[in-house]
């Protein structure tokens, strides 16, 4: 089943259960443990797409919000919310009044308990319907009392500063309870201190707030992978062998895989590839997005509940990280998806302005490998450079025949740069028996740009025609002394000569 | 020698005959009488010829069409050999010639000597080495500026064996590379000084020339991972590690365990080795017959060392400089390794009489003994050693001052195979020591430097009796004067090198005996006050050979003994004019004249103006290669001149 439409059907689902005012669904619930786990990446996309639309036609993107998401609104929670508000201005009163109406919520949970004890025995010829209903009910409740709880410790959080012992327990008791709920009941806490925001825009905020949690559950993931797999997502799940099956695989059209940004302002409909950087832009929309709840980053919350490991496929067909291969091979997350699909599938737009050769689809390739672009160039005769010289050196190892070129070699390099061009058509032939020479499964790094394929041709046969190539040593060091025209003709000449009789071969 | 008679029947000997007969004739100067006989004689020289060094470029060419059959030539003593010369000699004198006698004498070269051909660069260099394709070994030792491209350029000698490479200070991994890539074959390679050499450099060359026999790696910054490569050689035999700071004894474990043809190792002066080190490769290599320990066992040599060590019953050299040494390891060296051949203790601690009685009673092949400032030996170690060692042929007591003539008296009677001792620094030795040491009859170095108590007597006796010196040092020596020199020169013809430095007795007479030492190549005569221009003429006029003159703070010389030294020294090489009264004239013409100069210290000429002194420099730019001036110069001196001195590879050095 296509993710996409699950994911729909799921969010369909959800919006008539959450009609019943009185309680959340499950579903819900769950989600407020862990968001991460069941909200996957279509839903984190879908939503803010929708959002960016709807502000550009219509710019009644609280309105709109609203007619979706009234029907999540809970009546308690609002009270909560109001009283929450006043608590943000740290009033011992309030507090207090917070804390009776949480003893006083308690109390009616123990009794509705107390109730469904009692009933138990008398319902024993009825559906479970009613059941599972005031179990539902109470989970509502509960989690009502903890975002209470959360929230005051929330705004306790705010006023700290006078160091009072009770905002310390309380603060200690929000660790015990998670980040992850922190940051969404803080917004509603944000929602409750600016009630002439009022309504729509209030009770809009709690599936709202969910997407972005999980968002920045998801979020941080990638942003770990950003920082430290950018280069290597492929490889890195290589020594994972998880079993067919045992993984949910998801895939994604390639519009999403390509869409520049993932976060969405909700306002003002900017995009942003990070949630750290939409929460920076939110904090110019107003006071109540510059609490340090708002600005939080949002910590994953380690469930309880054993979750389903996630793989996605490449939506290429035919490639091997698709999931219709033979001998697939998932990819680990949304970033790793986006940097293979770039790195295969598309186009290298990015051409370094250094060298004008190296061509990467990947913009953090391209840095890297500005970073690196002249300077230290290690290269082997054949023609392969290396950023490193003890790889040069390995590389070295491995051929026969391969020496270095010697660096810093401005002679050498001139006609380098020519030659090359001339010698493509000669050398294309070559070239395409060199793609089979390297091995299958080299066929997908997309790092290795045309012209090192072509180098490496050279490389691969010289070994072979070494000995009868080699008279004076012009193949592997084209660089006669006396003059520069000389010696780069000399040098084309070597390098044709080489490629001809190799494609005769 | 041969009458008028006989004569005839030496030219009726045949070719084969007479070729055998040549190539008996070992010395130079003999293999030259040989060929000024007789034309038939001359032909048989250039026929059979071999080897040729070249002194002065101006004849290479005619040289190199004389002998066709070359296999060797060393151009490490000619000046200015450059890109452009070698060229020259490659396409005149070369394959592309029309005479069949011109071509081909790169043809047949398998060895080719380059040392401090600083004029070459890569070009040359690749031409030379892809004109010779049997070329099998190169030394372009001390040509500082050589670098990589220097190093690709001999990687195109594909069939190269051997290859000396130090102190070509450009070199790193890349030209390594290079060579080891290119030049398979590789058996012997020098890489001292090679300062910019790292490991991956060796791994690879280990990896790539695996019939390497002999490798130097001394005073590079290579580390343990270098041995590790180093020890998966299994042809290796010798292991030049000197002075490798970074080396330790975990790094000599791996050649413990690797390395096994290894038959000489040297880590003397390798901060990081001690006694611990030593006993893995001695525990690895029980054929060892060379180890060169010096100056890396400060404490005393363990016990556990001296038990290894009494497996090495091959043993022929052992060298242990700066150790401290007890008796007791006298008697475990010399009771189990009795081979030894060679020991060196050079300012070891502990050294006593007994300890050398012990040491030489089972050795009795000693032949060369460093006993270099072991102060507490007396004349009774050296009787022992003269009576234990009867082929003892190089003894060194440097600096023991408690030798005297007893001692001498010794080694006169029993080593009569001495050829070389060094006194220097005894003050025990007087005439009549020096009258017993001339019985070895053998002696061809003798050093005697501030041995003040000799006196023209006792190098009379040494001049009478020592024939086959070839080198003196009497530094110092205050009582030497004109009358000890008219012995030496009646009897010593073979003197090359005399070292007179501050003997103040000498005059003008006694650098007229020196003339007449026509192989004198070598002579030190700092602080020589009596002498003037007369004594330099006439030592410019009789010593032809020479080519190294030290006449430092001999103030009295005047020009007419530098024009005599311009006019006569063809030869020399190496010169030292610092505090010299010579004039700007006299400079300009010594410098320009001597086309072989290649070295001058030209420092406080107080005779000389800047503009004498940059005259001089570019009458000599092209050939000279290292020159010390006056510091101050250094801003007055034009810079085009010293650009050109820069763009010929010459070194400046300031003072």
């Amino acid at each position: 089943m296509d993710l996409k439409e699950r994911v729909c059907d799921e969010l369909q689902k959800e919006v008539p259960k959450g009609a019943s005012s009185t309680n959340f669904n499950t579903q819900h619930q769950q989600k407020w443990e862990d968001p991460s786990s069941t909200l996957d990446y279509s839903t984190r996309i879908e939503p803010p797409f929708q959002a960016f639309n709807q502000t550009c036609q219509t710019q009644s993107l609280l309105l709109c919000n609203n007619q979706i998401k009234v029907p999540m609104q809970d009546g308690s929670i609002n009270d909560l919310l109001q009283q929450a508000s006043k608590i943000q201005d740290w009033d011992p009163s309030a507090m207090l009044n917070n804390l009776s109406f949480l003893e006083q919520k308690i109390h009616q949970l123990q009794d509705l308990v107390y109730l469904i004890i009692a009933q138990k025995g008398q319902v024993l010829g009825r559906p479970d319907e009613l059941l599972v209903q005031q179990q539902q009910l109470v989970t509502a409740d509960l989690t009502s009392i903890i975002i209470q709880l959360i929230s005051t410790a929330g705004s306790l959080l705010s006023s700290v500063k006078q160091t009072l012992s009770a905002a310390t327990t309380s603060l200690g008791q929000c660790g015990e309870f998670g980040g992850v709920v922190f940051p969404s009941s803080a917004q509603r806490l944000n929602d409750g201190v600016q009630p002439q925001n009022a309504g729509g825009s209030k009770v809009s905020e709690p599936p709202n707030s969910i997407d972005i949690t999980s968002n920045n559950g998801n979020e941080q993931n990638n942003h770990i992978v950003e920082e430290h797999e950018l280069k290597d997502e492929e490889d890195a799940e290589e020594g994972e062998n998880l079993l067919p099956g045992t993984y949910e695989i998801l895939q994604l059209e390639k519009e999403e895989i390509l869409a520049p940004h993932t976060h969405f302002c909700t306002i003002c409909g900017k995009g942003f590839k990070r949630d750290a950087n939409l929460r920076m832009h939110m904090r110019g929309h107003g006071d109540e997005y510059k609490t340090p709840g708002a600005l939080a980053k949002p910590t994953k919350e380690s469930s309880s509940e054993p979750t389903i490991i996630k793989r996605y496929s490449c939506p290429y067909a035919g490639c091997k990280r698709n999931k219709d291969h033979k001998k697939f091979q998932p990819l680990k997350t949304i970033l790793c998806v986006k940097n293979h699909y770039k790195r295969t599938h598309c186009d290298k737009s990015y051409i370094c302005s250094r060298c004008n050769t190296k061509k990467f689809s990947v913009i953090a390739d391209l840095k890297t490998h500005e970073k690196h672009c002249g300077k230290d160039k290690w290269l082997c005769s054949c023609g392969t450079t290396f950023s490193r010289k003890d790889k040069l050196f390995g590389h070295i190892t491995l051929f026969q025949g391969h020496t270095p070129a010697i660096p810093s070699d401005e002679i050498k390099v001139a006609p380098a740069g020519t030659s090359d061009g001339a010698t493509n058509k000669v050398g294309s032939v070559n070239f395409n028996l060199s793609s089979y020479v390297s091995s299958e499964s080299e066929v997908q790094s997309s790092s290795m740009d045309i012209k090192g394929g072509i180098d490496d041709a050279v490389g691969y046969f010289s070994p072979l025609s070494f000995d009868t190539c080699n008279f004076g040593g012009f193949h592997e060091f084209p660089r006669p002394p006396f003059d520069d025209s000389e010696s780069s003709f000399a040098f084309l000449l070597s390098r044709s000569c080489n490629y001809s009789q190799k494609s005769g071969e | 020698m041969l009458s008028f008679q006989s004569s005839k029947n030496v030219l009726s000997l045949t070719e084969d005959l007479l070729v055998r007969i040549y190539e008996l004739l070992a010395a130079e100067s003999d293999r030259k009488s040989f060929r000024l006989v007789c034309r038939e004689f001359r032909r048989i020289d250039t026929l059979t010829r071999r080897h040729l060094r070249v002194i002065r470029i101006e004849f290479l060419p005619i040289l190199l069409r004389k002998y066709p059959r070359l296999q060797s030539l060393d151009l490490s003593a000619c000046p200015h050999i450059d890109d452009g010369v070698v060229s020259l000699l490659l396409t005149r004198v070369g394959p592309g010639s029309n005479s069949p006698i011109l071509g081909h004498w790169a043809w047949g070269l398998k060895s080719l000597v380059l040392s401090r051909a600083t004029g070459l660069r890569f070009s040359g260099l690749e031409m030379l080495a892809r004109a010779c394709p049997c070329l099998e070994s190169v030394d372009v030792s001390y040509c500082c500026g050589f670098g990589d491209r220097e190093a690709a350029a001999l990687s195109s000698a594909v069939g190269l064996r051997e290859l000396n490479m130090d102190k070509c200070l450009q070199l790193t991994d890349v030209g390594l590379a290079k060579i080891a890539v290119g030049c398979s074959k590789l058996e012997k390679l020098s890489l001292k000084w090679c300062m910019e050499m790292t490991d991956l450099g060796i791994d690879l060359l280990c990896k790539k020339c695996v019939d390497l026999k002999y490798l130097d790696v001394s005073y590079l910054k290579v580390t343990n991972e270098s041995l590790h490569s180093i020890a998966s050689l299994l042809k290796l035999e010798v292991l030049g590690l000197m002075a490798c700071p970074l080396i330790d004894d975990v790094g000599l474990q791996f050649i413990e365990r690797g390395c096994p043809s290894l038959k000489v190792i040297d880590v003397s002066r390798c901060e990081g080795v001690s006694s611990s080190g030593l006993i893995f490769v001695v525990r690895g290599h029980r054929n060892l017959l060379e180890l060169n320990a010096g100056y890396c066992l400060s404490q005393e040599l363990s016990t556990a060392l001296l038990h290894q060590m009494k497996n090495l019953n091959h043993l022929e050299v052992i060298r242990i400089d700066g150790a401290r040494i007890s008796e007791t390891s006298f008697q475990v060296i010399s009771a189990n390794c009795k081979s030894l051949v060679e020991i060196g203790l050079s300012k070891c601690l502990g050294v006593t009489n007994m300890g050398i009685m012990r040491l030489v009673s089972a050795c009795i092949n000693l032949r060369v003994l460093n006993l270099t400032c072991c102060h507490s030996i007396t004349d009774a170690a050296i009787s022992a050693i003269a009576y234990s060692c009867r082929s003892l042929v190089c003894l060194k007591v440097e600096s023991c001052n408690m030798i005297t003539e007893k001692g001498l008296c010794q080694l006169g009677s029993f080593c009569l195979l001495l050829e070389e001792i060094d006194l220097t620094d005894c003050c025990g030795v007087n005439d009549k020591g020096l009258e017993y040491l001339s019985r070895c009859s053998e002696l061809s170095c003798l050093k005697l430097g501030l041995c003040t108590n000799i006196s023209n007597k006792g190098l009379s006796y040494i001049g009478f009796n020592c024939l086959k010196i070839h080198e003196l040092d009497l530094y110092r020596c205050t009582g030497i004067g004109d009358d000890g020199l008219e012995a030496l020169s009646n009897g010593c013809k073979k003197l090359r090198k005399l070292n007179l430095s501050y003997c103040n007795e000498v005059s003008d007479r006694g650098l007229g005996y020196i003339g007449r030492l026509e192989e004198l190549s070598d002579l030190e005569m700092r602080a020589l006050h009596k002498i003037t221009g007369v004594g330099l003429e006439a030592v410019a006029v009789g010593c032809k050979r020479l080519a190294d003159l030290d006449m430092k703070h001999c103030e009295k010389v005047g020009d007419s003994g530098f024009w005599a030294l311009a006019y006569y020294s063809k030869n020399l090489r190496q010169i030292n004019l610092s505090y010299c009264g010579i004039s700007d004239m006299a400079l300009c013409m010594v410098m320009g004249n001597l086309s072989r100069l290649q070295e001058a210290k030209l420092v406080h000429l107080s005779n000389c103006t800047v503009e004498g002194v940059e005259l001089a420099l570019r009458a000599c730019c092209v050939r000279i290669k290292k020159v010390k001036l006056f510091a101050p110069l250094r801003f007055m001196l034009s810079s085009e001149i010293l650009e050109i001195l820069h763009a010929r590879g010459c070194i400046i050095r300031w003072d």
